[in-house]
Order: C-alpha cells, then structure tokens, then sequence
C-alpha cells in the first residue's frame, strides 16, 4: 500500500507531500472490581497523506487519512483530490523536513503479552480493606510502529511501547462511598511505581470519607503536589510554541523573562528526547524530525521555542521540532519549605485545567487538605481560580521531581494568592 | 438528499457474513460492526488556514465481538485477508485467554445476547452531502469571516472559523440481524480573539446539527455576537465567590443537563457501582419543573442515529419526569447484566474502541417563563452564558462547570456588569431542587466531543430552555 502511495505521489503534480504510517497493535483488558469484563485485540494501520502545491509565492497543502483497505483506484482519486484541494488555502511558502544523520534506532516491537501480565499481576498484589479497595479498571498495553517519510527524503521508522491504566479506587464507610479516577500512562508496566501510587489514592480515598466543607479562604497559597501540577507547567511549554507565538497567542520573546519573577526560584523547562518509560519516545516528531534535548526556558528566560515547523519557518527558525518529553527543573526548597505556613494542599480536583491562551485556572476541589493555625483538616467542595499570569511571578517548586508519563515536573509546587472558593 | 450508504460495507458485507458463520463454529454468539466514515474539516486564521479530507471521527474498520462461556471478546481490525482473518480472530483471543488464565483471573459472567431477526436501510436526509460540497466557496466564505472580524472587531486581533462535516456508514452483522445506515452531521465554530494591554481573552460560537455543509451559512450570523461577547470576557471583572441565583442560559442548561444527570445515569456505571444514582431511582431528584430527556431520537443533532454500535434502536428516554428520576440510559452488555432492556446508547469512540454506555442527545422541557420575567425575579445574581468545560462525579453527584461569563442582576435588573470566568460547583440534587422557572424556548449544541472520564471521545448534544435556579459560583 505504501509504494503504492509513493509511486502515486511521485507520479503527481505535488511540489511536496508526507506519508505517516502508523501501526498499532493492542491488547486490553476491562476488570469489574477483579474480575474480567472484557477482552479486547486491537491490530490496525492509520496512513495519513498530505500534499503541498506552490503557486503565486503561496504554498497550499491538503490532507487525508487512506484506509489501508483502500483499493490503487482509490488512492489514486484521493490524491488527485488532494492536489484539487491543495490550492484552496494560501499559506506562506515553507520547506518540510530534510534528512538529518540520526543515530540508528533498534526497531524491537515490544511483547504484548508481557505487558499485560504485568499490569494484571500488580492490580491482584494491590493491598485492599474493608473500606478501600479497586472499583475497576481498564488495562491497555500497544506496540506503535510508526513510518514516517516525505518528498525531501526522509524515510525514517520508530517502534516504541505504549501502555495506559485507567482505575478507579473506592473508598467506604458505614455513610458513605466515594471513588477516586486515575489514569497512569508510560510506555510499559512500571510495576513498583503503579502499586506505590494507587495504594497512595487509597490513602486519599479514606479521608474523603471524613471531611469537612471547604471554607471560603479568599485569597490563599495552593499546593500542588499531584498531576494537576502538570497544568501548570503546560502553561509555559505551549507559550513557548512556534505555534502561539506565530499567532501571537504568546508574546515571550527568546533572551527576555517570561514573567517578572520575584521567588527564590527561577523556572528551568528542557525539551527531552526520551524519558525513562515514557510513552512518547519517538525518535522523530510528526513531520519526520529528529527529536533532541533542548533548553526551553533557563533560569525564567526564554531560550528556545519549540513546535511546529510550518510556524517556526515564518518566525526565521530552521531547526524548531515536536518535542514528546519535557522535563521541568527543580528548585531549591524542600518539600518540607513549601509546606510551612497557612496553605491548602489540593490532592483530587474534579477537573483542574489550565487556559493557554488566557492564564486562567480552574478546578473544583474533591480532596485537599487545609493547613491552617497549625491544624491540618481533610475538606472537599468549592474552587480554585486565578490566572497563571499572576501566579507566575511568585510560584515556588521543589527540588524533588516526579514523573508523570512524558513529563518531569517539580514534585511540589506552592502558588500564592489564588482565588479559594468555599463549598 | 439521501445520505448514500457506503459501497465498500456492501462490498465486505458477504464476507463479513460468512465471517460470522465461520466464528460461530467456536463461539456462542458473534457480531460485527463496520465502518466507513468520510468527511471534510475545514480550519481558517488569519494565521495560517487548511483543508483536510478527514475529521475526529472518520475511518473505515471493523470490530468482532464473540461470547463464550460468559466472556465477551473483541478484536478490532481495519486490514484483513479473508483466507486467514477467522483463525486469526481465534489466536489473538485464545492467546489472551491463556494471559488469564496463567494470571488466574476470574470472569464477570454475563449471559448471551439475544440475537432477534432485524434488517435496517437507513439513508438519513441531507440538503448537501460533505463529498459534493464546495469546498473553494467554503474556504472563502469562512476566510471572509475571519477577516471581517479582525477588520471590524474591537480588539480582535486573530479570528479562527472551522468548519467540519462528517458522513457516516455503519453496519451491524449477526447471524439474524443486518442493520445499515448513513447519515451526516456538520458543526461549525467562530472563535474571535481579543487582546488590550496584553491580555488576550476568545470567545466561541458554534453551529452543529445532522445537516450537511448547508449549515455553514448561519456560521456569519454568529460573529457579531461572538465578538462582542469576546469583549466583555476581556474587560470582565472576577465574581465575589458565594452562592447566587442563577439563571442558566439554553447552552449552560445543556452543561448541566450533560454533567449532573447525563453521566450520572450511564447505567454501565450502575454495573460497576459507580453511580449514586442507582439508588435513587424513583426518587425525586430535582423540582417539578425538571423533566430531562436522553436519546439518539430526541433532537436531530450530532448523535441522532438509527441504531447503536450494538445493533439496538435508538430511543428517547425520559430519564428524569418532573423532578422524579425514573431511570438511566443503558447499553447491551450492562442491559443484561442489570436485567433490562438496552435504550440504544451503547457507543464507541471508533471501530477500534470499546463499546460503553453514552450519552447521544441529553435536553431539559421546556417551562413557561420569559427570560424577561426571570431576570425580574432575581434579587440578586447572574445570567450564565457561554460553556468552557463541565466535569461529572457520578459517585458523589458533585458538578463542576467552567461557564465562560456571568452578567449581574440586582434587583430584577442586569446592571451591565461583567464577571468571567465562573466556576459553578455544588451537589447535583441542591442544584436541580433549586430549579425555579424554566424558560419556553429550547436550544441544543452539539459542537466538541465528550469522553468518559478522560478518554473515549465521541458525539453528543445537549441543551434545553432557559432556568432559574441557585448555585455556588466562584
């Protein structure tokens, strides 16, 4: 199918194009408490095609996806199509990825088989009560092997793991029952890093059962010290993108601070090409390029964008690409610094998220913990809102990180002056 | 226009037939869903614009779900040689099979499908189908109304218009049933961007319906208001966090419609134990003003289809009946697991994902009050309007809903004022018990996508009349 592609391609009257061929194959398992709901094989090819045309100093492109049961005669239509379409849109001319000398990358498909068991084998050593215990949970463990090659002459292929446990923890009394939701993504099993956090999430789920309603704290300091951190810090990496900054969404400037920070502490983001078991180690981006370390923001300034080539071409850059991993520095406090004083430590939000665009922040609180007056009380309800344009200036971090899937971020991070609102 | 039923599934459809005998040597009980999804998206900015021959939801595959001894399996493809597929099948799953039982894992037993003779053709109504659209006019329409916003807007320095139209074929294979359909639907949105002294606020406006490209033309109708609005969000001023009346305009009803009671009565989570709402069927859960609707039949909306990804009829179910909660939405697996009938909400994000319970088309009834007289029956509060984003906790009936802006009222009168955004939060029955009037138009949106949890995304609408009830903002 694909040299069917290529040949088409070749044969037409693109003055570009790109070929990503994607091939997953999936097993995945539904669990109902312990017990097996459901399961499921997956073993599917995604081909998507995009062709450029340059006319009038303008560059259009159009794109499709190309069912791999697409009969020659059927390709050959979509194409032409594509090329129809390709001169409806006037984009300003830009050049797609060259070849570039890459280290060679042992394509290895990962075993399936050994994946599943071990995230079955961990759900069954988990350590349950009376009153906390596993609701149910979805096991997905994929092989991707990912082609990706274009009119410049790439033609570069990655294989590489990718695995997701959704499970949902509950937690009872002789009250009530209430449950928390995690999804813990990497590219295979880490098995003691899985069990250590859900029974952590049942630890959370026991004090949910006994807290009180969240008071209306005005404004406070917020401590995150689980995934919702990651918000945050996905704030500043897609401010950085060719992407934002093209379109002018994100006006920091390469060489000045992104904000006027005035903490001990100075923001650090790299662009990583691989993360310990990550789910993002491709060695190239969607567009075929290499993908590398690389300083983002050093010390509060920005250093380098990242993104799109298509943007990064309008803004002068040559070399930007799609970075997979991304690794936040740690500051200089401990753990311990950031947890002194009057503050609310939000461990479970409904939904927290973050506003690229505009800064704003957002989240109802299931489970925090109110440290106050030298007490520590569990309390649920109300809201966190403010925006990141503020909290940027004073916002402290760890200097202990943790990893979440494709992102290492500061384990604590303490912003002040957030909107606290009561339940 | 009839929405033409893919060529290709007639073609696989003798195959896919013999497939299912094939299987049913081995197994209790088999299906087969396939699919072939089309359609265009259309992106424009100032920016930078494109065009694409795909949308979130197209492509073409195929699922196979088989029973046995309790189990359900399925094994999802899009590639296949038919000398091979059937022992292929068998493998794949039998290899699974040895995974659990050297792990020593234990079945959820679940009793087998009925498999009642059913024959479907349906061909929905469409004005233009996506694959006769112009696309050249499209693409100029849409530029015109990005550069019409940022040459006449106050403070808009970038205009996104998107346009995508998505036509569907699907056909659901046993060994009694044969069940085809197609129809289209298309969404649409304008999303102006402001920006003074450095802060950028956008605002959106959609369009959506089971309507071909012809629906893109209300899209230049939305601008001035979406603009407009855009603007106050920009010179908007943060709420004093408390509790208010409220007045809900028809696309912050839909949010609450969706979050509070459409998740809370997936009935796949009455299964799992969790959702609340198990036990207060029959009970009153909201004021009798409230009157709640679900199905892929109450609205002609993004998710309005004539069977389910299991093979079972679309429905209109009215899950709440003035106030009462009378019952949720259920898909085939969970209908047999809790003892009754599927409602024919059973869906997947694509031919390759599970099939969960979901919501299609969720809506308030309408009441028989004015805006005019709800405003002037507010004290003190806001007039909600615009969706961000809502997040469900069935386990709990917590809601959260991120509502892009809030206009003040004092004593019956909007004072001009501006808050945004606005976080409502609160207890589900508090919220819906508060329901005080309910206004006599209704509208339903169905732009963007809804998941479960954090994934599994797929099509719904939501909607509903304006109401009047209280809630906690901040």
């Amino acid at each position: 199918m694909i040299d069917w592609i290529v040949k088409c391609l070749k044969e037409s009257s693109a003055d570009a194009w790109e070929i990503t061929d994607r091939k997953i194959t999936g097993w995945e398992f539904y669990f109902i408490g312990h017990r097996l709901d459901q399961n499921r094989a997956r073993d599917v090819e995604n081909i998507g095609v995009k062709v450029y045309r340059k006319f009038d100093s303008f560059l259009g492109s159009a794109g499709t996806d190309i069912p791999v049961t697409a009969s020659k005669e059927e390709v050959k239509e979509k194409i032409e199509l594509l090329l129809e379409e390709a001169v409806l849109v006037r984009n300003p001319v830009y050049e797609l990825n060259f070849p570039k000398n890459t280290e060679t990358e042992k394509n290895t498909l990962p075993d399936l088989g050994t994946i599943a068991k071990d995230y079955i084998e961990v759900m069954k050593s988990i350590d349950e009560t009376e009153g906390e215990y596993i609701n149910s949970c979805e096991l997905f463990a994929e092989s991707h092997k990912v082609r990706y090659m274009n009119s410049n002459g790439i033609d570069v292929t990655s294989c590489y793991p990718s695995s997701l446990a959704e499970v949902v923890v509950n937690a009872r009394n002789e009250a009530h029952e209430i449950e928390l939701y995690r999804m813990y993504k990497s590219g295979t099993c880490d098995r003691e890093y899985l069990k250590r956090e859900i029974e952590e999430t049942m630890r959370f789920g026991k004090d949910r059962l006994h807290t009180e309603k969240t008071p209306n704290l005005g404004s406070f300091d917020v401590v995150f010290s689980t995934d919702a951190s990651l918000q945050l810090y996905e704030f500043f990496i897609s401010r950085m993108s060719t992407n934002m900054i093209y379109r002018q969404f994100s006006d920091w400037q390469i060489g000045k601070p992104v904000a006027e920070f005035s903490g001990k502490d100075r923001l650090t983001i790299m662009a990583r090409k691989s993360l310990p078991n990550s789910s993002k180690n491709c060695a190239f981006d969607a567009e075929g390029a290499p993908v590398r370390d690389l300083v983002v923001i050093e010390d509060g300034v920005a250093r380098n964008y990242t993104g799109p080539r298509q943007y990064g071409q309008y803004l002068g850059l040559e070399d930007t690409f799609i970075p997979g991993n991304f690794e936040v520095k740690g500051g200089s406090e401990s753990e311990e610094d950031l947890r002194k004083g009057s503050f609310i430590e939000v461990v479970e939000f409904s939904d927290f998220q973050t506003d690229e665009i505009t800064g704003n922040i957002a989240g109802e609180i299931r489970l925090a913990y109110l440290h106050e007056n030298g007490t520590v009380r569990a309390v649920s309800g109300g809201s966190v809102s403010g925006t990141m344009f503020d909290f940027a200036k004073t916002m402290r971090f760890s200097n202990t990180q943790k990893q979440y899937d494709n992102r290492i971020v500061p384990a604590v991070t303490r912003l002040c002056g957030v909107t606290v609102t009561g339940a | 226009m009839k929405a033409k039923f893919s060529e290709y599934l007639n073609g696989i459809a003798p195959f896919m037939k013999k497939l299912i005998s094939d299987l049913s040597g081995h197994y209790d009980y088999v299906s087969v869903l396939c699919t072939d999804t089309t359609g265009f998206s259309v992106s424009i900015s100032q920016k930078s614009k494109a065009v694409g021959n795909s949308t979130m939801f197209t492509e073409r595959g195929n699922v196979v779900r088989v029973y046995k001894d309790g189990l359900y399996s399925e094994y999802a493809f899009d590639h296949f040689a038919e000398d091979t597929l059937c022992e292929t099948i068998r493998e794949t799953l039998d290899r699974q099979l040895r995974l659990l039982k050297a792990t020593g894992t234990e079945v959820y037993h679940t009793g087998k499908l009925s498999d009642e003779p059913c024959t479907v053709f349906a061909e929905m109504e469409t004005e233009i189908l996506p694959e006769n659209a112009d696309l050249s006019a499209l693409v100029d329409e849409l530029s015109s109304i990005s550069d019409e916003a940022v040459k006449t807007g106050e403070n808009v320095v970038e205009c996104m218009v998107r346009g995508s139209s998505t036509h569907v074929s699907k056909m659901f294979l046993t060994a009694n049933r044969d069940m085809r359909q197609s129809y289209v639907y298309s969404e649409g949105m304008v999303i102006p961007i402001v920006m003074k002294d450095g802060k950028n606020e956008l605002s959106t406006a959609g369009v959506s319906g089971r309507k071909g490209p012809e629906i893109f033309r209300e899209l230049r109708n939305r601008l001035k208001d979406t603009v407009k609005t855009a603007n106050e969000v920009l010179n908007a001023d943060a709420i004093e966090p408390g509790e208010y009346e409220i007045i809900t305009s028809p696309e912050v009803t839909g949010l609450i419609a969706h979050e509070a009671f459409g998740h809370g009565v997936e009935m796949d989570m009455f299964v799992k134990n969790r959702a609340l709402g198990a036990e207060y069927i029959n009970k009153r859960v909201g004021s009798d003003l409230v009157t709640m609707h679900e199905g892929a039949l109450c609205a002609e909306e993004v998710s309005s289809y004539a069977f389910d990804d299991e093979g079972n009829p679309a429905s209109d179910t009215v899950e709440i009946d003035h106030g009462i909660l009378r019952t949720g939405i259920c898909d085939a697996l969970s209908a047999l697991r809790l003892g009754t009938k599927p409602t024919g909400n059973g869906k997947r994000q694509a031919f390759d994902h599970k099939v969960y319970t979901r919501m299609t088309n969720t809506v308030f009834e309408t009441g028989t009050d004015s805006v005019e007289d709800m405003i002037a029956s507010v004290k003190h509060g806001y007039l909600l309007a615009g969706m961000k984003s809502g997040m469900e906790d069935p386990k709990h009936w917590g809601i959260q809903c991120i509502i892009e802006r809030g206009y003040e009222i004092k004593e019956g009168k909007l004072t001009g004022k501006v808050c945004a955004p606005i976080v409502m939060t609160g207890y589900v029955p508090d919220l819906l018990n508060s329901v005080s009037m309910a206004g006599t138009d209704s509208r339903v949106f169905g732009n963007g996508a809804c998941g479960k949890g954090h994934k599994e995304w797929v099509k719904v609408s939501d909607g509903g009349p304006y109401l009047k009830a209280k809630a906690r903002l901040g």
